[in-house]
């Protein structure tokens, strides 16, 4: 950055010159040189397109959104550019190539550690090339430009998209198989299953909850049935209560009366309140019609269970232990 | 050659030699208009027809009360309005078919000034006027610069040349508008009651300007006006509207008489004959309210 | 008295472009990437006599890849919304007004929206579908705010805001009904950003024909303009074909204004602030407004886009963020010298 003040007292100069009347030639000098900078980077910039080369031996991979990529048969610098995937990848235990996540990857908190490449809209595609990646692993959190983008910049991208629960166990191993931890993979994706497996069986034959499941407070907005949010409900034995075709719909607390859910299901990192206490819900105006906040029905769950990573399945569990206790030995009771 | 004061030879007198009488620069001819709402119903306003002309160095006022059709004959002159019928023509063209860049090289209309919204130099301002000549995207030459020079000496604003627009006096401001007009070289002056927003010391100085361009600069002068004694003191004709009616032309001696300007006006008055021959209008309106002799008010007082 | 020559023009042209040529080199230099200024010169040096194998692969992917199409994207939109804004200023009479006054941007937006709705992956649709909506606004607000088959300022502000304001309500009604999921991309849009996958070439190059199209359009009213600015009334007995000059304003400024929107999303406070800094260094004459404010706009865009990008490295702010921080403490300083 040594050039950089030699350019600012030069610009100041500039302008002091341009009162001088004398100094008309030398202005003329300078415009001139302009001109020809200004060609000089035309020149550059036209041309033919401009494209990375691929030296290190390939492979032919379709990921989640049946596009063809071309992977280095060996995977030694992985960017991750969505916190489920940092998640995964640690769950994997192959941190150690992790070379690069976004600076909102903070599970486990190890992961703020590595270099940032920004946020997960907005990428920094510098950073990204900054860090020479073999492949960049992007979920459906990023935006399909962003992919794209990094395509054409010659970064393989393998794009996750998991739809379920149990697409989601899928993802992690094909994960664990994609950067060579196949045996890593097998064994969690193995493990998320029986334990999965064992939810159903405690759960068989139990109706499911009617839940609403709480977003935001004020306003109201719960979930939509194809969600992936309503996938992993439907795992913990609850039932979305609201009936509509949005995503994310906004209710009135007329409504929520209305549909008088058997529960309220709150993720802990954005439920919209000062701290933990629902037990002030009660007082709130129009709250405190709802029987599921009269007998202190509510269930807390970490935000986890709308990341579509390993401790997903841990906020299911959870979330059935909250609504279902009787499932697991404990006393059906208050809160 | 005309001196201030007296009254114009041509035309009136039948007996006088043929004189060499320049010819008419500014001829109308029974040219009237109307305006309507839509096409077809009765015009709400109808002006004329009315007849005159106005020959270089020549100042004439058009005299009337509000809505007597004023403005509307202004923009007849001006070719901005096509006459209904009759002809206005500016030495020998029709005003209105002339192309508009044509036009404003031979009429150039002095409308009350609007507010500038980005900050301007006078010189600049003037320079305006000197668009109708050369290509649309122009950049002004040597004689362009000339020409507005001429023009604001003209005015007696020369010294005015680098001030901001908006830091003139409305006088000042009034000299440096006429000078933008007279930069377009035009063969006719048109004023549209340009002494409103000025003090008495203003009205008459603008007058007297104008005067003193006819005479020595040869233009033709048409003012729009409510100043009856100003218009009476410096002016060769008036043509006198009413009701979009044109009541009479002629020598100010001939028009101010008391039985045609009371009932256009509404308002009892007098006319006196100054030492130098020209009329003076007092108004008497109320007889226990004083009247001055400058005070051109027109504003009917309840009689 | 010294007129407007076009020496002088051409000289004043000459220093913005030598100061916009210095911006657009330090933006080079200056990303997450760690680049010195030697490899970017170098770098240059190399493409430019044809030795690009020489260059490492990441330094090319880096400046041609990435820095210089933004570089060149952002030159686009600054040109076009600051000769925009201009055009509207003099065309409504209005210090006030901005490129997005008569409700393009918001047409803009609705279309984008509707083809993110749509057509979700279709590349460039968001940006053809925000141009279309910006075409039809123009067209709408066109017709509503005539008066006396010519178009008038006073109506013509009207239709725009209420335009504006009709629009905005839909985009809103749309973006509360829609599922969420899709208008994320949204959310940059409407901020002004110009970090989304870098165009091509080809396409940057038609853009720029349009662009220079327009600018050219409106420049050749540029005499006419300086008359109108003092009255309408004035400038039609001078000679100035005042319907015609309206109508050229107002379409190539309206695409100036669709273009810049469409690649780029709203960014706000360019073209209401470098129109009036460049009158108080140059003069209101818009002979030399026009050019001078083309080259202020495109510099105000670079050096905020470039700092956008390296602030808070590797996060990228909108640009939009940074024309807004910038121009509001710029916008009051230039109201408070108006004021005697």
């Amino acid at each position: 950055m040594a050039g950089s003040p030699i350019f600012l007292v030069g610009l100041f100069y500039w302008s002091h010159l341009k009162r001088r009347r004398g100094s008309r030639n030398l202005l003329a000098v300078a415009a001139g040189l302009a001109a020809l900078g200004w060609a000089a980077l035309v020149l550059a910039a036209l041309g033919p397109a401009v494209c990375a080369a691929q030296n290190a031996p390939t492979r032919v991979v379709i990921d989640e959104t049946d596009r063809k990529i071309n992977v280095p048969a060996e995977v030694r610098r992985i960017v991750s550019i969505a916190p489920s995937v940092t998640e995964t990848i640690y769950a994997l235990g192959a941190e150690a190539r992790l070379v690069g996540d976004t600076d909102y990857c903070d599970d486990p908190p190890e992961a703020k550690t590595k270099p940032h490449v920004g946020a997960l809209l907005n990428p920094s595609f510098e950073a990204i090339l900054a860090l020479k990646p073999d492949l960049v692993i992007s979920s459906a959190i990023n935006r399909p430009e962003t992919v794209l983008a990094l395509e054409r910049l010659g970064v393989p991208v393998y794009a996750t998209d998991p739809r379920s629960v149990e697409g989601t166990v899928d993802s992690i191993e094909g994960l664990g198989e994609l950067i060579g931890a196949e045996r890593a993979g097998k064994m969690l994706a193995a493990q998320l299953r029986a334990r999965l497996d064992n939810l159903h069986r405690r759960l068989a034959g139990r109706p499911p909850k009617r839940v609403l499941f709480v977003v935001w407070e004020d306003p109201l907005i719960s979930v939509g049935p194809n969600t992936f949010l309503a996938d992993a409900l439907r795992q913990a034995g609850a039932e979305s209560v609201v009936e509509t075709t949005q995503d994310w719909p906004k209710l009135s607390l007329e409504e929520a009366v209305r549909l008088q859910p058997e529960a309220l299901v709150f993720a802990s990192a954005g439920a919209g309140t000062k701290s933990d206490d629902y037990d002030g819900l009660r007082e709130r105006p129009g709250w405190g019609a709802l029987e599921a906040v009269k007998q202190g029905r509510i269930a807390v769950v970490s935000d986890a269970l709308d990341r579509p990573a390993p401790r997903m399945i841990d906020a299911i569990e959870q979330l059935a232990r909250q609504l279902h206790p009787e499932a697991f030995g404990a006393q059906e009771g208050k809160r | 050659m005309n001196a201030p004061g007296s009254i114009s030879p041509q035309a009136a007198s039948p007996g006088m030699p043929e004189k060499q009488a320049p010819p008419a620069r500014l001829k109308v001819e029974q040219a009237s208009y109307a305006y309507s709402a839509t096409d077809r119903d009765a015009p709400l306003f109808a002006l004329g027809p009315a007849s005159f002309e106005v020959r270089p160095r020549e100042l004439v006022a058009i005299l009337g009360p509000n809505a007597s059709g004023k403005s509307t004959l202004l923009r007849l002159l001006a070719g901005v309005l096509p006459p209904l019928s009759g002809r206005v023509q500016i030495e020998g063209v029709e005003a209105s078919q002339l192309e508009p860049r044509a036009r404003a090289q031979r009429v150039a209309l002095v409308q009350q000034e609007s507010a500038l919204l980005f900050p301007l130099r006078v010189w600049e301002y003037v320079l305006q006027g000197r668009y109708p000549y050369g290509r649309r995207l122009r950049f002004e030459s040597q004689e362009d610069c000339v020409m507005a020079g001429n023009a604001l000496a003209q005015v007696g604003a020369e010294h005015l040349r680098d001030r901001w627009m908006d830091q003139l006096s409305g006088g000042e401001k009034q000299r440096v508008i006429l000078a933008r007009a007279l930069a377009q070289q035009p063969l006719l002056l048109l004023l549209d009651e340009p002494t409103q927003h000025l003090d008495i010391g203003g009205k008459v100085e603008l007058l007297r300007r104008l005067r003193r361009l006819a005479d020595e600069n040869r233009y033709a002068v048409v003012v729009v006006t409510h100043e009856l004694n100003l218009a009476a003191e410096f002016s060769d004709q008036v043509v006198l509207l009413h009701r979009g009616k044109c009541l009479r032309v002629g020598p100010p001696a001939d028009v101010y008489t008391r039985e045609l300007l009371e009932p256009v006006f509404e308002t009892s008055l007098e006319v006196e004959i100054s030492s130098r021959g020209r009329p003076r209008v007092i108004l008497r309106g109320n007889p226990e309210a004083d009247s001055a002799g400058l005070d051109d008010s027109s504003v009917p007082e309840p009689s | 008295m010294q007129p407007l020559t076009i020496r002088r023009i051409v000289l004043t042209c000459a220093v913005l472009a030598a100061v916009l040529f210095a911006v657009s080199v330090i933006s080079l230099k200056l990303g997450a990437y760690p680049m010195s200024a030697r490899d970017v010169v170098l770098t240059l040096v190399r493409r430019a006599i044809g030795h690009t194998d020489a260059i490492p692969s990441d330094f090319r992917l880096v400046i041609f890849g990435l820095r210089l199409p933004r570089i060149a994207l952002g030159i686009l939109v600054g040109v076009a919304l600051s000769v925009s804004g201009a055009g509207f200023q003099a065309l409504l009479r209005n210090p006030l007004a901005d490129p997005y006054v008569l409700g393009v941007s918001s047409g803009a937006a609705l279309g984008a929206i509707l083809s993110l709705v749509f057509t979700p992956h279709v590349p460039l649709a968001m940006q053809g579908a925000a141009f279309l909506g910006a075409a039809a606004t123009i067209a709408a607000v066109y017709f509503l705010g005539r008066r006396g088959g010519q178009l008038d300022s006073a109506t013509l502000l009207l239709a725009g805001i209420l335009s504006a304001s009709f629009l905005s309500a839909i985009i809103m009604f749309l973006m509360t009904t829609l599922s969420g999921r899709d208008l994320r991309g949204m959310a940059f849009w409407l901020m002004g950003d110009l970090s989304t996958a870098p165009p091509d070439w080809n396409l940057l190059g038609s853009l720029y024909v349009v662009l220079l199209a327009a600018v050219g359009a409106i420049y050749t009213t540029s005499s006419d303009l300086n008359l109108i600015l003092t009255g309408e009334q004035e400038a039609r007995h001078l000679g100035v074909n005042v319907g015609r000059v309206k109508l050229v304003v107002y379409v190539s400024a309206s695409l100036l204004t669709g273009l810049a929107v469409s690649v780029s999303g709203s960014i706000g406070y360019v073209g209401l602030i470098v129109p009036h800094v460049m009158r108080m260094l140059f003069g209101s004459d818009y002979r030399i407004l026009i050019p001078t404010t083309a080259l202020g706009g495109a510099i105000a865009i670079v050096a905020a886009d470039t700092l956008a990008r390296t602030v808070v490295a590797p996060t990228e702010l909108p640009v939009g963020a940074m024309t807004a921080l910038a121009g509001a403490p710029v916008f009051i300083y230039l109201l408070r010298r108006r004021l005697p």
